[in-house]
């Protein structure tokens, strides 16, 4: 009887815990099918080791916009029967990131693994017309909005946070934010 | 000393001369198919019209993307009849498609140009009394306006058309450039190998190893629109030939080709309508002989013209080597290659006199002088620099007009001269020449050019001395042309071009010593021009 009531102080305790220490981000950001993430002071461990994969075909990037945790690896496919290239000439404007992955055939992958946050430009250096997105986020706190700009992300932990909205051809937005429960933060971007 | 005999001929020469130098050739670039596989100009072009090797093999496939072409199609193409038709052939009509839009590109051109100062020594060629045409320092002219539809109508028949509507903004001086179908890779029906045997037909631009019509220049290739003209100064020994064909020209016929413009072999043979004379079709008819469009040969003759070329892929790896593009470490780009062609043009230039026959009856003289152009040419290119070049030999019978007691009639033959009854050969009209360019792609929007034209006509000099031609200096006629060109927008071109021209002359002396015409005091008319060009 005493180890029973022991137990059910216990896991009633962890989830008085989980309460109270973690709650949700919800918003809306203006125009819809953006991207929100959140940076955080204290380190947050990679929690995905499985690939992703984006894929060119149709002489166009699939998906166009990708949102990834920090240390994932995107597998780049050739889906075309011509060739194609991928290269990002920056990580969110760190020209020092510059990176060209090389040509390879149609079926065929080449991986590479994101340990730097930010938004990568995906390029194809033979058809100038091609772009695509990987938004590396620096935590596993991220959402891509709906077609009306809402969003949420759930069990974020309590504390200190900036929250970045990023859509195609807009300025990121950032924001501070204290996550306390459930929070909202919403974004008009330019 | 005496002054050269001024003539309105002389005026027109120039005047010729400075717009075939300053004005460019026709080129284009297929903003069609930029919309309907929306994709940039530049999958097909580096620096628009130039074709990459991408863009060569969507050419040589009739307008389409090598494999797998309906997957990249965004507008996809009218069905003019369900592929099921097949099977119901010959009691249906076979199934085709158009283009699902309108494949139209548009193109427009404009020009600045600032000429040298000589450019007012050909005032003394116009006659007393008449006032020479103002050539200005500077001047803004407009260029053409040209309407251009391609694309491939199902079961590899391409098409294209060509036309401009304005030219010097005058609307008058515009035409038919190339329009023709294309049965493309015939050859499957013979069971033969794939893309060994197509088919054109209609009117197009001769298979040149490289492009007068859709070069990247402002100014096109001097040896592509040399003519041959025989001397008719009376002061040299004359010759009876006027072949006004020149290898620019677009020919009416059929052509025969096969293999790739990217790697490996490629011929082609076409069998084309004679017009050495100049004739123009449309007003070349007949009350008596109907044609539902006039007559554009003017000779039974066919010419034949024909070439054959390997390109050697450099790269090692045999799967990038034998690949429309090759896999470069920063991703896929030209080959590197070496080019080697040469090419053949046979014809038979007719021209047809008023004299008579030994008897002394009235007749119509036919002297046909069989012709060729012969040359080869060699493309290398490595990386982001293409150094390419031509050589062209041109050779003309030369049949002299007789009289009745077998002496050569003065030309050119008029009533004032004997009347001719025969002809006899004579010493052949012949000349040179051909160009070097080399392109260099500083950035995929950057591109450097350096150029030398020459051509060696003998003939030339000396009709100009004659005061038949425009005036050359020299045998041979050097011209010097760097430029740069600069891509605003994929299909937005700022073009810059300096021509160091041949040396001319408007002073014709007797040589005192020889007795014959000469002409001194050379000097350049140089021209620095700079275009706008956009195709949408």
């Amino acid at each position: 009887m005493k180890t029973k009531y022991v137990l059910l102080v216990s896991v009633l305790a962890l989830v008085t815990a989980q309460m109270s220490f973690a709650g949700s981000l919800k918003g809306k950001v203006a125009p819809g099918k953006s991207v929100v993430y959140l940076e955080s002071a204290a380190p947050v461990p990679v929690t995905t080791d499985k690939p992703v994969t984006m894929d060119q075909k149709g002489l166009s990037f699939q998906p166009h916009v990708m949102v990834i945790q920090l240390g994932t690896t995107v597998e780049f496919l050739n889906s075309d029967k011509v060739q194609h290239n991928v290269f990002w000439p920056s990580i969110s404007g760190d020209k020092k990131k510059t990176h060209n992955m090389g040509t390879w055939p149609q079926g065929q992958k080449k991986a590479f693994k994101f340990n730097d946050p930010g938004v990568v430009t995906l390029l194809c250096n033979v058809h100038p017309e091609m772009a695509g997105y990987i938004i590396v986020s620096p935590t596993p706190y991220f959402a891509e909005t709906d077609a009306n700009g809402a969003y949420s992300i759930a069990n974020v932990p309590d504390g200190q946070y900036t929250v970045n909205a990023w859509h195609e051809g807009k300025k990121i937005s950032s924001k501070k934010i204290t996550v306390t429960g459930d929070t909202s933060a919403d974004f008009t971007l330019q | 000393m005496r002054t050269n005999s001024i003539s309105n001929r002389y005026r027109l020469g120039c005047i010729c001369l400075l717009f075939f130098l300053v004005f460019p050739s026709v080129s284009h670039a297929i903003p069609a198919f930029a919309r309907q596989y929306q994709t940039s100009c530049a999958t097909c072009h580096s620096d628009f019209p130039k074709l990459n090797d991408f863009g060569k093999a969507f050419k040589d496939a009739g307008f389409k993307f090598p494999t797998d072409d309906e997957g990249f199609l965004k507008v996809p193409p009218v069905l003019l009849g369900a592929p099921a038709q097949k099977d119901l052939f010959p009691k249906a009509i076979w199934p085709g498609t158009i283009p699902g839009m309108p494949p139209i590109g548009l193109r427009m051109n404009t020009f600045f140009q600032k000429t040298s100062g000589n450019r007012g020594k050909f005032d003394a060629l116009v006659p007393p009394g008449t006032v020479a045409p103002f050539i200005p320092k500077t001047d803004f002219s407009t260029g053409l306006f040209s309407i251009f539809t391609a694309g491939n109508f199902g079961s590899d028949i391409a098409f294209w058309v060509d036309s401009d509507f304005n030219v010097g903004g005058d609307n008058t001086a515009g035409g038919l450039g190339d329009g023709y179908l294309k049965f493309v890779n015939i050859g499957r029906l013979l069971k033969m190998k794939k893309d060994s045997l197509s088919l054109r037909v209609g009117r197009f631009e001769l298979d040149l190893p490289f492009s007068q019509a859709r070069n990247i220049n402002i100014s096109g290739y001097d040896i592509f629109d040399q003519a041959n003209l025989g001397n008719i100064n009376p002061a040299f020994t004359q010759k009876n030939v006027n072949n006004q064909l020149t290898m620019a020209d677009a020919m009416n016929g059929i052509e025969f080709s096969g293999g790739h413009q990217y790697g490996g072999y490629h011929y082609s043979i076409a069998f084309i309508d004679q017009n050495t004379s100049g004739l123009n079709q449309a007003s070349n008819n007949s009350d008596f002989v109907p044609s539902p469009a006039g007559f554009a040969s003017d000779s039974n003759f066919k010419d034949i013209y024909a070439r054959v070329s390997y390109r050697f892929n450099l790269e090692r790896d045999p799967a990038s080597r034998n690949a429309v593009q090759a896999a470069g470490a920063s991703g896929p780009r030209d080959h590197t290659y070496i080019n080697l062609g040469s090419y053949y043009f046979y014809g038979r230039s007719v021209q047809r006199f008023s004299g008579e026959t030994l008897l002394g009856d009235p007749a119509v003289l036919t002297v046909r002088e069989p012709f060729y152009r012969a040359g080869g040419d060699f493309s290398v290119n490595y990386r982001a620099l293409n150094v390419y070049g031509l050589f062209m030999y041109g050779h003309d019978v030369n049949q002299l007009p007789i009289d009745s007691t077998g002496t050569p009639v003065p030309l050119p033959l008029d009533p004032a001269t004997p009347t001719a009854t025969g002809f006899l050969h004579g010493q052949p009209a012949t000349f040179t020449g051909g160009f070097v360019q080399a392109d260099y792609l500083i950035h995929p929007w950057l591109m450097a050019i350096m150029r030398w034209d020459a051509v060696n006509s003998g003939e030339d000099k000396l009709n100009s001395l004659a005061g038949a031609a425009p005036l050359t200096f020299h045998t041979t006629r050097n011209r010097f042309t760097p430029g740069i060109q600069f891509l605003i927008h994929a299909n937005i071109k700022a073009s810059f071009e300096y021509q160091f021209r041949p040396q001319q002359s408007v002073t014709i002396i007797t040589n005192p010593i020889t007795g014959l015409p000469s002409s001194i005091e050379p000097f350049r008319t140089n021209t620095a021009v700079v275009a706008l060009e956009w195709v949408y």
